[in-house]
């Protein structure tokens, strides 16, 4: 049983229990094999653990897509200070919502990816920075860290092992930037949310200046699977560059949205066709976001080329991200939903860049213009010259996400822009 | 203390392919259910409550939230990085965090008054003035505005009688804009206190409006 | 000595120490990249993106306040993408700033001006209206202007990190963040704070004591050392109508970094002070005293010296006047046949020391020459208000000198017992109504000079304002005399004056005016600055 809707086509590695409320609890988990990785990881050497996890290729589920071993192995093997896991469970990317259903339906599996996480990079406290608005998962995922704790699974001596790893469920405020690494480091210090600028990376000055490995929430749920089965079971799914599975957050246009997990390398248009039932009243496909807001959207000939890989996206112009599918249908209005986007990106940047800061709210204020029929051709101009600035010189990539959805609308949909601006001068001579 | 539950004929995966109650899918048995003292001290810095009737004067840190505070105190290697979950209980406790509460966090974690505010104003769950009995964030973000969400806000508006960021007359209800609630899939989102409404369309407002309306009576 | 780093910028080999920043490196060869947030005395958020430069083989461009140099490393400041990118910021930075420049105050020192006028569009692209924020009172001297800001944080980083009295901060965020402070709680109370309106590049945070009282552009600047207190911090001394209009700290390392407090910063009204004591006044036989040519009043000055004869000679001098000042009364002293040389000056209960950078206080010894004062051989007298302490001074009867105490505390009859009573200074003193010539000196501000801090370092100052009427320095006048009485050369310049206080002084031994420079020098003995 999945949740909401249920595929054949599913592989369901991490999202097994969604739709199971039985599984949040401890004993039901460890009934049916939970913290077995746990377990043997402990019986492993930290490096050990690290090396499966490289073996199986796993790349990192928050959109960056870096492949998690590696990150884990830049932590110091020696540790002279103290090291810090961070889980990144502020899940804000507009389109994304599948942490929210990992932590809600199986705590636990989060819970024992940290520990075991934690374990692999030698720190002996995991931050769960779980996303402010989520009072309820973060209520759920209380429990699970008391049973934990209170089965011998976290703090000190752990099943008599002598490892001691404590977790701390830390709750954000609402900004969508501390979802970004050092932001998010930045308000677990009690600090406004704004990105540092790396070098130092994370591994060298983390948080509260120690060293630190930060992973989403989806990676770490995949890591106890990894650990139990080995790094080679894990690359029976996906691409050879991207292993595994993944789940698809799909949303918009199709008649059945929800959360999906399928092999890496699965075809989009499969995805949306089949897997979710295809456009809602028969309408016909017109754009494809497939990574979450902060990628370039496509059209629907791109559409239906694209396979979901970290690779195959690029293919067709934009990334996997999230991989978090917004679809749109033929009657969608781009601009409204590229003006909203933008308007979301105003509202959450942190100000500190200036090119951000300004560029955002600016953009925004185009866009409605144009929205409101107000707009020019030269608008568009202006639109992907100032864009052009905002990508690649700022602290965070915050900007960048600005730019790609606006510009590959520009591109993709000039005339859904035009149609605007032409309406709006017919109007304004009448 | 916890929302009362409503059956919502909006809510989240009433798909027909399955068989689950909302209070399964919602996990009724965890929510609601946090003790004021925060629990286990690895857990004392989630923010479990958001209370319908709120006390601008109330107390702070007193009694079990001085136990919470304690608790928090002990997860971090600096003082400072408790300022979040501090904050969050001042607005637990008051509704919202006013320029004497910053000042009153600032004294607690040693830290400048000027710094606490730059801090909460950075982050927008802290309200920085009053708000309604019910505050109803509707996203309106891509995934749900696709799917309606700026008929869902003009809905809620309109059986609240209130204007945006306002709070209508009675006191009951701030209906506000949302950024992306992390609930895509389930569009339109709405968050109203502490808990989310998900599936929700125009037609489902006047019930749930209702149904907050009677919590209000009902002193709960 | 740190190890070497040679990298290339803008075709230009340069060597510089491991650990140094890209922006640093190209100061040294001449470049200045443009930039905001940097500032070299406060850590660097590299957040205004406007000193991003090119590096070979970056994927991007880089912040250059932050990325410390890397041997071989090939930079460019001037290239298509590094000029492209400053022209895009600088757009950026001009979609809500309100281009009010005729009425803002930084004009013509502003760096968004500047670097637009260098480096920005031709024409702007944005037609959106601006975000109005309008203007706050951050308390003490400081107005904020918040739509003129650029958001670098400055202020707020001088704040948290120099003064370490976190009184600002940015509230809220991106395009509706706005620097603040904590409500009404605002500056005041703070010492160091308007060494924030010095450092904001734009004209977003502005003095309220210098609003709208001169252009930039209508303003000399000139070289010269505080006189508010005894850690002689370098300033600039700005002027125009021959009037100071405000004064800035000068960036020395070694002193006062780019800092100084607002008690100097403000002491300043003083030095303008019109025309109180422009004559040489002589006391003739009935007892009224009458303007005279000052060659006319040395020659009855020495004539009455020769008619009274050599006596015990008993100086007051103040810690304000200069090295050259106290060391031609010292030889006048020495002259007429010795005596006792005091000197009275004010004392704060309290050091405030910048805390970020704690070699800089605000002493407690208010007067910028007190070490000079005790080096050349004058001792502490009086309370730490500068009063008393003259009860046998104000009966001597013999010659009795005073240069610059106005003797405030002192009774009418002060010196009435004299046999010779000579008073110099900068303005007219009730207490001197007894003294048989009274002679017009100028200020610190409209002579050539230099002071002795705290630290026993030998600063100069320069003259910024032309003196009143016959005003003239002490050096001038008292040497003259010295030399008529030591048949000598009377000095002609504050260096010859200096050369002659080094040739008497043992711890000036050796030091000259080019010595010192603009930089000062520390005097090499070991001195102890009595305590009395």
């Amino acid at each position: 049983m999945a949740y909401p809707y249920v595929s054949d086509v599913e592989v369901r590695v991490i999202s097994k229990y969604f739709g199971d409320p039985a599984h949040r609890r401890i004993d039901t988990y460890v009934e049916r094999g939970g913290y077995k990785a746990l377990e043997k990881a402990l019986t492993l050497e930290p490096d050990g653990v690290t090396d499966e996890i490289k073996a199986s290729g796993l790349r990192g589920r928050g959109g960056a897509g870096f492949p998690t071993g590696i990150k884990w192995s830049f932590m110091p093997k020696e540790p002279t200070r103290p090291h810090y896991l961070l889980c990144n469970a502020d899940e804000s990317e507009p389109g994304t919502f599948k942490d929210r259903e990992l932590m809600r339906w199986d705590p636990h599996q989060l819970i024992e990816g940290c520990l075991i996480g934690a374990y692999a990079i030698r720190a002996q406290h995991v931050y769960i920075y779980c996303r402010g608005e989520f009072f309820e998962v973060n209520q759920i995922l209380a429990r699970a860290v008391e049973d934990a704790y209170m089965k011998g699974y976290a703090g000190e001596d752990i099943l008599g092992t002598g490892t001691t790893i404590d977790i701390t469920i830390h709750q954000g405020a609402g900004a969508y930037i501390c979802g970004e690494e050092t932001g998010l480091m930045s308000s677990l210090e009690g600090d406004r949310g704004e990105p540092r600028v790396k070098p130092p990376f994370p591994a060298a000055v983390g948080v509260f200046g120690m060293p630190s490995t930060i992973n989403n929430v989806e990676t770490l749920a995949a890591v106890p699977h990894i650990v139990l089965n080995g790094g080679e079971w894990y690359r029976q799914w996906g691409t050879e560059k991207s292993p595994g599975t993944k789940l698809f957050c799909v949303s918009g246009h199709v008649r059945k949205p929800g959360n999906y997990e399928l092999p890496l390398g699965f075809p989009l248009i499969d995805l949306i066709e089949n897997v979710c039932g295809g456009i809602r009243d028969g309408n016909q496909l017109k754009a494809v976001i497939p990574g979450g807001s902060s990628v370039p959207l496509i059209n629907a000939e791109d559409a239906r080329k694209c396979e979901l890989d970290y690779e195959g996206c690029v293919e067709v112009g934009t990334m996997l991200g999230c991989a978090s599918v917004i679809v749109m249908d033929h009657k969608a209005d781009i601009v409204k939903q590229i003006r909203r986007m933008v308007d979301f990106y105003a509202h959450e940047s942190c100000g500190q860049c200036t090119p951000c800061r300004e560029g955002s709210a600016w953009t925004a204020r185009i866009l409605r213009r144009i929205e409101e029929g107000q707009g020019t051709e030269e608008d568009l101009d202006t639109l992907m010259g100032m864009t052009e600035q905002m990508v690649g010189t700022t602290i965070c990539v915050l900007s960048d996400s600005v730019a790609a959805p606006v510009q590959s609308s520009i591109n993709k949909f000039r005339g859904d822009y035009l149609e605007l601006i032409r309406r709006g001068e017919q109007a304004g001579v009448a | 203390m916890s929302d009362v539950p409503l059956k919502n004929p909006g809510w989240a995966g009433n798909t027909g392919e399955f068989d689950l109650t909302e209070e399964e899918v919602r996990g009724e048995d965890f929510i609601g259910e946090r003790p004021l003292h925060g629990g286990h001290s690895s857990v004392s810095a989630t923010m479990p409550y958001m209370l319908i009737e709120k006390n601008p004067e109330a107390e702070l840190f007193e009694g079990e939230y001085q136990e919470r505070l304690k608790k928090i105190l002990t997860r971090y290697p600096k003082k400072r990085a408790a300022l979040l979950p501090v904050l969050s209980m001042v607005q637990e406790l008051r509704g919202h965090v006013s320029p004497e509460s910053m000042d009153r966090v600032a004294e607690l974690l040693d830290l400048s008054p000027a710094y606490v505010r730059g801090v909460a104003t950075f982050y927008t769950m802290y309200n920085k003035r009053p708000v309604g009995r019910h505050l109803v964030q509707v996203c309106t973000n891509i995934s749900c505005n696709l799917c309606g969400a700026d008929e869902v806000l003009a809905a809620f508006l309109e059986c609240t009688s209130t204007e945006l960021g306002e709070t209508s007359e009675d006191g009951d209800f701030t209906v506000i804009e949302a950024e992306c609630l992390a609930a895509c899939g389930f569009p339109t989102c709405v968050q109203i206190n502490s808990r989310y409404f998900e599936n929700v369309t125009p037609a489902d407002i006047p019930k749930i409006v209702e149904h907050l309306r009677a919590q209000v009576k009902k002193g709960d | 000595m740190a190890e070497l780093v040679t990298l290339t910028i803008d075709g230009q080999e340069v060597s510089v120490p491991r650990g140094t920043t890209i922006l640093e490196a190209a100061k040294k060869i001449g470049k200045q990249v443009p930039h905001y947030c940097y500032h070299p005395g406060m850590s660097s958020p590299a957040m205004c993106r406007l000193c991003l430069v090119e590096v070979e083989g970056a994927p991007k461009s880089m912040p250059s306040c932050v990325t410390t140099v890397m041997e071989d490393q090939i930079v460019h400041t001037e290239s298509k993408q590094a000029v492209g990118n400053r022209e895009g910021v600088l757009e950026f930075y001009l979609v809500n700033h309100p281009l009010d420049c005729p009425i803002c105050d930084m004009s013509g020192e502003c760096d968004l001006q500047d670097y637009v006028h260098a480096e920005g569009r031709a024409h702007g692209r944005s037609e959106e209206p601006k975000r109005v924020f309008g203007r706050d009172d951050f308390g003490g001297d400081v107005l904020f202007y918040g739509d003129r800001c650029v958001m670098c944080t400055r202020c707020v980083r001088f704040m948290n990190e120099v003064e370490q009295d976190q009184r600002l901060t940015v509230v809220e965020r991106g395009n509706r963040s706005v620097i603040d402070t904590f409500f009404e709680e605002g500056l005041e109370g703070t010492h160091w704070h308007g060494n924030i309106v010095d450092i904001c590049p734009v004209g977003a945070l502005v003095s309220k004591e210098f609003l709208y009282k001169a252009r930039a552009w209508d303003l000399e600047h000139t070289p010269s050392i505080c006189p508010s207190c005894s850690q002689g911090c370098n300033i600039e001394l700005h002027t125009r109508d021959n009037l100071i209009q405000r004064m800035k700290p000068r960036e020395n390392l070694e002193v006062n970094g780019w800092w100084m407090c607002d008690y100097g910063r403000h002491n300043h009204e003083w030095m303008n002070r019109g025309i109180q004591l422009e004559d040489p006044l002589v006391r003739t036989l009935d007892g009224a005293t009458g303007p005279v040519k000052w060659r006319d009043a040395l020659d009855q000055l020495l004539q009455h010296v020769g008619v009274i004869g050599e006596g015990r000679v008993k100086a007051v001098a103040t810690p304000f006047a200069s090295n050259e000042d106290l060391g031609a009364l010292a030889e006048l002293v020495g002259a007429l046949g010795g005596g006792d040389m005091v000197y009275r000056s004010v004392r704060s209960e309290e050091e405030i020391v910048l805390k970020g950078f704690p070699t800089l206080a605000r002493r407690k010894d208010l007067a910028p020459n007190t070490s000079g004062a005790e080096l050349i051989g004058f001792t502490r007298v009086g309370d730490d208000e500068a009063t008393g302490g003259l009860e046998d001074i104000a009966t001597h009867d013999g010659i009795v000198i005073i240069m610059g105490d106005e003797l405030s505390d002192q009774a009418e009859d002060f010196g009435r017992e004299a046999g010779l009573f000579v008073y110099l200074g900068d303005r007219q003193s009730p207490a001197a109504s007894n003294a048989h010539f009274v002679f017009p000196l100028t200020t610190f501000a409209e002579q050539e000079g230099s002071f002795t801090n705290i630290a026993r370092r030998v600063q100069r100052f320069s003259p910024a304002l032309e003196p009143p009427g016959m005003a003239r320095p002490g050096w001038l006048i008292l040497g003259a005399l010295a030399a008529e009485l030591n048949n000598g050369d009377a000095p002609r310049t504050a260096a010859e004056a200096f050369s002659g206080l080094a040739s008497q002084i043992e711890a000036f031994a050796g030091l000259t005016y080019q010595d010192i420079g603009i930089r000062g020098a520390v005097l090499n003995e070991t001195f102890v600055l009595s305590e009395c």
